[in-house]
């Protein structure tokens, strides 16, 4: 069975527009109209291309349309038609003018470069090789340190996890309120990609100590220098990768 | 012979669910409270955890064995295994992104713990105080009355003599009554317009349930006891079950848009807050949260959104603000204080935005501003008893850096009323003022921050006690220009032109 070419055309078109809209659908990543339109106007052309590469592709596609034309049988076929297209064509046009109030697009860099020193607790850290205290504990001691990761977690749970959740999904009770949403310690890309030293110097200084490029006007992360002990820190941060199961990445190698 | 076979397959089916859920294994059970649950629920299941104090309603004390959402009658305590499992697995309400039991910190464990799991926790939370298997199956529902407009109206009739006294005139929870649970913390009845704050769901069954069984260890009682003065028939608890699920307004329910529509008008804004006009304008929710972030934090809100509306003209903005709140606040008022928890102080709201609106994306800090970058705030208060309400204007650079500005030399208007469990606050200032450097100059099409604050007086709230919003957005939406229908015209036009052109040469 042979496909009529010009079915074949708009099947393939309405495939390209469903691969282009299908992030938006699925994982609600849409992509921006404009760039469909403009994805779209490529996908069309290289479809007509390769479907006119042909004298008998030629034919097929425009075949149709011409016999749509002349042919008077196909009158009522064609009035319908030279009804529809005038009424898409502008109503597309209506679409792409109309006014829309979508708040603005904002975007903000989720792990900003640190900087090299951090001055908290009335001391200066360097940033670049900065260690967690208590992470020798974990082979020297075992059960010192299961006693730290507990008092980490009692700190995260007096303090933490109304933001960052009961299972440190980032989805406390009061997550919804806050925009960006609070880091989620579960996901792959946050704590598991960074060493302590970040850690300690994001929860320290908390929103205000972002960089701009992290728009700090907007982060709700209280800064933790204000309301905990240096000590506190560490073992929060011994808690968030003992919990998660992650590990922190290290300075050497 | 199908008919009859199906029962007992319907109830061996049952009887096997029960049996799954008895499988739990205590000492698994066990191992993941010790990892996942003592945190707020105490490490002898006492409610007493770390985060315990910090949590209202506070984390349930296993110890006890009493549970509020459970589906097993009024005169038998001890709950099914599957209402602990429900509690556990979540999941059912819709608040934004939470998942857990709505209104409090007990999240859904059903994305984490596998269907064994939980039930290991069943079995294990049980044991804290030595439940058995209840002796009494759940309630059932064969009877239910389908929610129509006479089952409602019966229901409304029911709610107006038996239940408003706690629950409101209009079921927003602003009852009369202070009330408390068994172990001596404030509750608040549910607001019923707000059905996504359900600890379980709105759905007319889980209310009937409620009903029914009452809440245990609080004041909610059974309306099925037939010792209780209160007793109900099993159909008026139906129609009680129907309204309160027809109570339920979707518009007070945050959204995804983020942005205030002010709507223009041509003539004069709605000056009284009461006007029918308001309801012309475009309402857009925002969730509040407490005030966690700097000294002294708050963890214990009574408010939980804002439902906000605009207009403008030529020259001036008006903002309605909308929200509930179970207390009209009058300090030295002695009804008021009846049902305060501590001292009461006045209610209040505010809405704040940037003194320069920014071109790019860079704003103030959204809680009072920066040292580069000062906020201006609107605040209303409603008043004290031998005090009427009153308006400040502060620009603030930050919590601690706050300048006190003259309301009358800006122009700045705000008027408050209370009733049945919900203020409106409407709030009214010239689109632009003579202290342009100080004074937030609104200007037409342009996306403006701005953020809100409230104060339940009743709930011990004032100064950095609060509940709030980061920035969201105000618009002055500007009228559709006539161009935007007129060009689709054109080209609807054009394009049927070129067809008849395509007609004439293929004739030729």
């Amino acid at each position: 069975m042979k496909i009529p070419r010009l079915l074949l055309f708009v099947i393939l078109v309405a495939i390209s527009y469903f691969i282009f809209k299908a992030p938006g659908i699925f994982l609600k990543q849409p992509i921006p109209s404009s760039l469909i339109v403009m994805y779209m106007f490529f996908a069309v052309v290289t479809i007509l291309l390769w479907m006119t590469s042909t004298e008998e592709g030629m034919q097929g596609l425009v075949g149709p349309i011409k016999a749509m034309i002349e042919d008077p049988s196909k009158k009522t076929l064609r009035n319908i038609v030279f009804l529809i297209v005038p009424l898409l064509a502008g109503g597309i046009t209506y679409m792409q003018l109309r006014p829309t109030y979508e708040a603005p697009v904002e975007l903000r860099s989720i792990h900003p470069a640190p900087p090299s020193t951090v001055k908290v607790f009335g001391k200066t850290f360097n940033l670049m090789t900065l260690e967690n205290p208590y992470r020798k504990v974990e082979k020297e001691d075992p059960a010192k340190f299961a006693q730290l990761v507990k008092e980490g977690g009692e700190v995260y749970f007096k303090n933490c996890f109304y933001c960052h959740g009961d299972k440190l999904d980032g989805r406390g009770h009061y997550a919804h309120g806050f925009n960006p949403l609070p880091a989620n310690f579960t996901d792959i890309g946050t704590i598991a990609q960074l060493q302590e030293s970040f850690l300690f110097w994001r929860i320290a200084t908390g929103g205000p100590g972002l960089p701009k490029e992290g728009a700090p006007w907007i982060s709700a992360m209280p800064i933790w220098e204000n309301f905990l002990t240096e000590d506190e820190v560490w073992k929060v941060i011994l808690f968030l990768y003992n919990y998660t199961g992650y590990v922190p990445r290290s300075w050497a190698k | 012979m199908k008919r009859k076979l199906l029962l007992p397959v319907v109830l061996s089916l049952i009887i096997s669910a029960q049996a799954i859920a008895a499988q739990g294994n205590k000492e698994n059970g066990k191992a993941i409270y010790d990892k996942k649950c003592w945190w707020c629920h105490g490490e002898k299941g006492g409610g007493d955890g770390p985060a315990a104090k910090f949590l209202n309603p506070p984390p349930r004390d296993f110890t006890a064995g009493w549970y509020k959402f459970k589906t097993t009658p009024f005169d038998e305590i001890t709950p099914a295994d599957a209402d602990i499992f429900r509690m556990i697995s979540g999941g059912m309400n819709h608040v934004s992104i939470w998942r857990g039991m709505s209104g409090t910190s007990m999240p859904n464990w059903g994305d984490v713990l596998k269907e064994q799991e939980r039930l290991d926790l069943v079995a294990y939370i049980k044991s804290l105080s030595g439940l058995e298997q209840p002796q009494k199956p759940s309630i059932d529902y064969k009877n239910q009355v389908k929610s129509s407009k006479e089952s409602i109206e019966k229901g409304k009739e029911i709610f107006k003599k038996m239940c408003t006294e706690c629950h409101g005139e209009e079921g927003k929870g602003d009852g009369t009554k202070k009330l408390k649970d068994d172990l001596g913390f404030r509750t608040w009845p549910r607001n019923f317009t707000k059905p996504w704050t359900f600890r379980v769901n709105n759905d007319p069954k889980e209310i009937y349930t409620r009903i029914s069984n009452g809440i245990p260890g609080t004041q909610m009682p059974s309306f099925a006891d037939p010792s209780s003065k209160k007793t109900l028939s099993d159909e008026e608890r139906w129609h009680v079950a129907n309204y309160v699920a027809s109570l339920g307004n979707d518009v007070k329910k945050a959204k995804d848009d983020t942005v205030l529509k002010a709507i223009r008008l041509i003539g004069e804004l709605p000056d009284k807050i009461d006007d029918p006009k308001w309801n012309e304008a475009e309402p857009t929710s925002f969730w509040f949260i407490p005030q966690i972030i700097a000294k002294e934090r708050f963890f214990t809100p009574s408010l939980d959104s804002i439902t906000a509306r605009a207009f403008y003209n030529d020259k001036e903005i008006s903002i309605l603000l909308e929200w509930d709140d179970r207390t009209k606040s009058i300090p030295g008022d002695e009804k008021a204080k009846e049902i305060a928890e501590g001292d009461m102080l006045e209610d209040s709201v505010a809405v704040q935005f940037p003194v320069i609106i920014p071109e790019e994306m860079e704003k103030p800090y959204f809680g009072m501003g920066d040292s580069a970058k000062p906020v201006n705030i609107w605040q209303w208060r409603s008043g004290k008893k031998d005090s009427p309400e009153s308006v400040k204007l502060m620009n603030a650079n930050g919590f601690q850096k706050i300048e006190q500005r003259d309301v009358a030399k800006a122009g700045l208007k705000a008027t408050g009323v209370y009733n049945n469990g919900t203020w409106r606050v409407v709030m009214k200032r010239a689109l632009s003022t003579e202290e342009k450097d100080k004074d937030t100059q609104f200007v037409e099409g342009k996306y403006t921050p701005i953020a809100f604050a409230a104060w339940d007086g009743s709930n011990g709230e004032s100064g950095s006690k609060h509940v709030m919003t980061t920035w969201y957005w105000l618009l002055l939406k500007p009228a559709t220009s006539k161009s935007t229908y007129i060009i689709p015209l054109i080209v609807a036009l054009i394009v049927f032109g070129g067809e008849l052109l395509l007609v004439r040469a293929s004739r030729k």
